[in-house]
């Protein structure tokens, strides 16, 4: 791990005094032993404050959207669930393959439990690999959709129930939202008054409004990297939602994975003349 | 589910037509003088491809008891592939509605074409009777929040 | 805050039988904003109107609601009546009271019920609505037709005749497509080429129509009225300003290759017209075959020509001109049987041919200069095979299509090979035999009678034995496999789309259906337009067809943009989509499903924070868009939004059924 690391940093501070780029995102220590957080390194003295250990759960590829990015080619460590993230953003049109330089980092998982059902450790895009790349694991579709499977079997009443005990926790921080790397709009529908897409108030209907919504926004596009889980301060399940579209697309349209080119059709920006419509 | 007892309830069914072919459908329908329950308000639209998911959500927080999203068959959309699109995405939107607690009759689209005024006046019958057989929905709605307390 | 006004139409007692008007009335004038609600008899009539009118003035109404029957029924006459007021006209909702509520309901009191909620949506939706205004686009009236068979021949001619420019462009050097390398013509038998050629040379001598030959089109942009067309001519190295097409350069010329005209059974020079009656009438220079282009040695012809035209450095140049209509008439080509028919020989049997093949055989101008003669060895054959449906009607190997002119083109080549060969066996092998158009099912009676013999079933195998092709097959009629020797075999193969199409069509923004037909805007009301404004359909491009459907499509096509071309310009509906810059990422979603690819994505100039940056959001071009709102649907942010069905608008009106 340690070579690791000061490879990485060596990296940072070559990209940085070659300037081939102007910032390098990675992630940094904080006053806590067990937890690291982003950081935007500028300058080539500041390598030094990379670190790649387990807590290195944070996802990386959002903060390419920051403001606090300097203008210029921008670096980022990704391990596989960024470089995934960096291709759906790619594929989005929110940034420029050209203007990255992806450093990959083969991750054996880190301390969060999305990492146990994670198919793609490696980086599936990058321009320089740390390390030798580690063994991926097998992961059936029954273990990737068995949240779902399990509420799937409820009645009506009993799903309802479920969720409203769920999103009855909500409190409208819009965690999920801004971790998502395939929430990437400008201004977000839940920002916007005029409109009236629906209200900012607090209950358990806007709540689970909103829920769907942002399910719906993102689960054709979903490259379950567990962000939204994970920052969620309630603790709703919030990725079994779009792990339930997930599945569903897996269903009904076939194999279905996303940000591992970043060039896949949107699922639902195209057709297929004999679609089924057996819901009609 | 506690529904009010009140035996004169009728739902409220809002229907998402497009004006092609399903608003045709049921204008031939009153041409025709056929019958049908009065629980059906149509929204008249373009293209069922106009219809955003997030009307679906907003009628049932709303008060809606059931929401219908009605367009042309496969192959005669007026716009050439507009309910292609419609029909992937209220094919994944059903589905994570019916994860979240919708019952299946609440939510049905159908394809509809301007001659088949019959099948209008059929589909509106039965889902009138589906739905009032189901009660009033009180899913997704705020209701349970000015009566005080759980509306479940 | 608006001045809403609200007329509830009796309808005679068509509404008012069933539903309470005056309630729902009296629940309007309830309504905030609401200043003015009354019932009227006949809301559409005369007075109806000229009261609407009078109240406008009077309570200074800025929107309207009235609810009376279906919109579409009386949408565009309301809106026509506020042209003249003060009100825009797009500020209108009408709430059908009639067809979708009085009309299909007998409870009174449910039905005055739905009419007040039906009442209520349609004010709030008002409440939401923008002015919005027509715009009109100029027609330049200028036809462009792709494609120079006797689709786009008989198109261009009719436009021309009415008095509008046309520019032809066609691939080939010479235009006449594939009805000039016939022979005769069924049901009538009248020589293809003697009523084709005499179109042709009209063509070239047209005074409204531009001929560019060797030409394909190569971009096209814009919309209705106004396409932007690049064509690019290939180079020809003959000067056709110059040179008379005295064809001495042909004579003189020492390179020979197959004819493509003629089927590969004769020899053409590198230098060469492809026919004899071809329009233009002036050779070009194949640079595949030329000597001097592909060795630098020769030249002969540039020698030969007395008027110096041969151009050896000629190059490709591109034109790019503005077209108000496109007519695509691209027509078919053969699909490639020997990949396919494994079975038949695959092409090793060069007395294999296709019905095609054969026309140029039994051409009098053709290389046998018309008598039917073997290609293997240049002798009569005495027993002819005729199969038909070889890539039509077989959805395993070839299409499940009907080619639908290979029934009457085989009664007729049997009959040919009867009178020309007295004595001669032909044996047709059929699936089924379709003879719907004037005069074919007697043409066919007749071919029968001449004494050709019909076999219902399909050939299993063809193969050599002792100098003959033997077919097995089985007839299906009695039930028994049968065996036919033959001398020579004619395929009636499938008719495909012709090749490079897709790429025309992608260029075009036009759809195709799953065997790469054009597909036309409506299979029964709109067969000649396609789905975008201002592109139409000529000929076999849509699907096989014979010549006299052919050509009447090509004039139904020239009756459509004489029609377009017949204003100045057109006035386009404002209800189409648009795009708020601000809120758009440019995520292109709204690209993908855009049936008419009216939105592309374009770079603009933003401020984010301090800085100035580039920013990609989405564009409607207002030419393109149909309204469809599927844009809309596919928009997260909301930033694509409808005029006349807003996001907004929508929401308002689900929650106004709800209060």
């Amino acid at each position: 791990m340690s070579d690791i690391q000061s490879a990485l940093r060596e990296t940072a501070k070559k990209l940085l005094t070659e300037g081939t780029v102007t910032c390098v995102i990675g992630w940094g220590e904080t006053r806590f032993p067990d937890k690291t957080t982003p950081i935007f390194v500028k300058t080539p003295e500041d390598a030094e404050k990379l670190v790649w250990n387990a807590h290195c759960v944070c996802g990386l590829a959002k903060y390419m959207l920051d403001n606090r990015c300097p203008e210029g080619k921008l670096a980022i460590c990704v391990r596989g669930c960024d470089s995934r993230a960096v291709n759906r953003i790619v594929e989005d049109k929110q940034y420029k393959r050209e203007d990255l330089y992806l450093i990959g980092l083969p991750c054996e998982g880190k301390d969060a439990p999305i990492c146990a059902t994670c198919t793609h450790r490696n980086p599936v895009v990058y321009d320089v690999l740390l390390g030798g790349p580690v063994p991926e694991i097998e992961v059936s579709q029954e273990d990737r959709f068995q949240a779902v499977t399990a509420l799937e079997g409820l009645t009506p009443a009993e799903q309802y129930d479920y969720w409203q005990k769920q999103f009855s926790k909500c409190i409208h921080c819009y965690a999920c939202r801004n971790a998502c790397p395939a929430c990437n709009c400008t201004e977000c529908y839940a920002d916007q008054y005029r409109v009236g897409w629906q209200g900012k108030q607090i209950d358990k209907a806007e709540n689970q409004v909103y829920g769907l919504t942002r399910a719906f926004h993102v689960g054709d596009r979903c490259i379950e990297c567990g962000e939204c889980e994970r920052v969620c301060p309630m603790g709703l399940p919030i990725m079994s939602q779009t792990r339930k579209i997930l599945k569903d697309i897996n269903d009904l349209w076939g194999n279905y994975e996303c940000g591992l080119t970043d060039s896949r059709p949107h699922i639902l920006g195209e057709f297929d003349l004999s679609d089924r419509d057996d819901f009609m | 589910m506690s529904v009010k007892a009140d035996p004169n309830w009728e739902p409220k069914i809002l229907a998402f037509c497009c004006n092609w072919c399903t608003y045709t459908g049921a204008d031939l329908a009153g041409l025709n003088r056929m019958k049908y329950p009065a629980n059906v308000r149509v929204v008249r639209l373009p293209c069922s491809s106009r219809v955003n998911p997030q009307f679906i959500l907003r009628a049932f927080q709303k008060g809606c008891d059931g929401v219908m999203v009605c367009g042309c068959h496969p192959g005669d959309c007026h716009y050439a592939t507009g309910n292609y699109f419609t029909r992937r995405r209220f094919m994944l939107m059903k589905r994570l509605l019916e994860y979240n607690g919708i019952d299946p009759q609440r939510f049905q689209a159908r394809w509809i074409s301007g001659s088949e005024a019959a099948k209008f006046r059929d589909t509106v019958t039965r889902v009138a009777g589906e739905i009032k057989a189901l009660g009033p929905n009180t899913r997704f709605q705020e209701k349970w929040y000015e009566e005080g307390g759980e509306a479940q | 805050m608006s001045r809403i006004g609200v007329v509830v139409c009796h309808c005679g007692t068509n509404i008012a039988g069933v539903v309470d008007v005056e309630r729902v009335a009296a629940e309007a004038a309830k309504l905030p904003n609401v200043v003015f609600a009354v019932t009227n008899k006949y809301t559409c009539s005369e007075p109806g109107q000229a009261t609407m009118k009078a109240a406008i003035e009077e309570h200074q109404l800025d929107r309207l609601v009235i609810c009376s029957c279906s919109p579409r029924m009386h949408e565009a006459t309301f809106r026509r009546m506020l042209k003249d007021t003060r009100i825009n006209p797009y500020m209108l909702e009408i709430a059908n009271l009639r067809e979708q509520c009085a009309w299909v309901h007998t409870d009174k009191e449910k039905a005055t019920e739905k009419a007040i909620d039906l009442m209520r949506m349609a004010v709030a939706k008002v409440e939401q609505n923008k002015p919005l205004f027509t715009s009109t686009i100029p027609i330049h009236k200028k036809c462009l037709i792709i494609g120079g068979g006797i689709a786009g021949i008989q198109a261009a001619l009719d436009v021309a005749d009415a008095g509008y420019q046309v520019t032809i462009v066609e691939r080939e050097p010479s235009i006449g497509g594939h009805m000039v390398m016939l022979d005769k013509t069924f049901p009538t038998l009248d020589c293809s080429a003697c009523i084709s050629t005499p179109k042709m040379v009209d063509v070239g001598q047209h005074p409204n129509i531009t001929l560019m030959t060797s030409s394909e089109v190569v971009n096209v942009g814009g919309y209705v009225g106004s396409f932007e067309v690049t064509i690019k001519q290939k180079a020809r190295y003959v000067d056709h300003t110059k040179c008379t097409g005295c064809g001495l350069c042909e004579t003189k010329c020492p390179t020979k290759v197959p004819s493509e005209f003629n089927q590969g059974y004769n020899k053409r020079t590198a230098i060469y017209k492809p026919f004899a009656q071809a329009v233009p009438a002036k050779p070009v220079i194949d640079p595949d075959s030329c000597k001097m282009l592909k060795e630098g040695k020769c030249g002969v012809c540039a020698k030969v020509c007395p008027l110096g035209c041969i151009d050896f450095k000629d190059t490709a140049k591109e034109y790019t001109e503005t077209y108000g209509a496109i007519i695509v008439a691209t027509g078919y080509d053969l699909i490639p049987w020997q990949d396919l028919y494994g079975e038949y020989g695959g092409g090793r049997y060069a007395d294999v041919i296709t019905g095609l093949q054969f026309e140029r055989l039994v051409n009098a101008s053709g290389p046998t200069e018309g008598h039917i003669l073997r290609p293997s060895d240049g002798t009569e054959p005495k027993d002819v095979v005729i199969i038909k449906c070889v890539g039509s009607r077989d959805p395993h190997k070839g299409k499940s299509y009907c080619s639908r002119a290979c029934c009457m083109y085989s009664a007729k080549h049997a009959h040919q090979i009867l009178e020309k060969l007295p004595g001669a066996n032909v044996y047709i092998f059929y699936m089924d035999v379709r003879t719907p158009g004037k005069g074919y099912e007697e043409f066919y009676d007749r071919t029968r009678a001449d004494g050709a013999v019909y076999i219902r079933g399909r050939v299993s195998k063809i193969y050599k034995e002792n100098g003959k092709l033997v077919c097995k097959g089985e007839d299906t009629l009695l039930g028994k496999p049968v065996s036919v020797q033959a001398d020579m075999v004619v395929l009636a193969t499938a008719m495909v789309p012709a090749v490079g199409v897709e790429k025309l069509t992608t260029m075009l923004g036009i759809a195709t259906d799953p065997d790469k037909w054009v597909q036309e805007a409506h299979p029964k009301l709109r067969p000649v337009e396609t789905q975008t404004g201002g592109i139409f359909l000529a000929g076999t491009c849509q699907g096989p067809k014979d010549i006299p459907d052919t050509v009447a499509q090509a004039s139904a096509a020239a009756v459509k943009v004489c029609g377009l071309f017949s204003k100045d310009e057109m006035e386009t509906s404002p209800m189409i989509s648009g795009v708020d810059q601000q809120k758009c990422c440019g995520c292109g979603f709204c690209v993908n499903c855009c049936p008419y690819k009216a939105i592309s994505l374009v770079e603009i100039d933003a401020r984010e924070g301090a800085r100035r940056v580039k920013k990609t959001v989405a564009s409607v071009n207002s030419g393109l868009c149909q309204g469809c709102g599927c844009c809309t649907a596919a928009c997260r942010t909301g930033a694509i939004d409808l005029s006349g069905y807003t996001n907004a608008q929508i929401l308002k009106e689900v929650d106004a059924l709800c209060l």
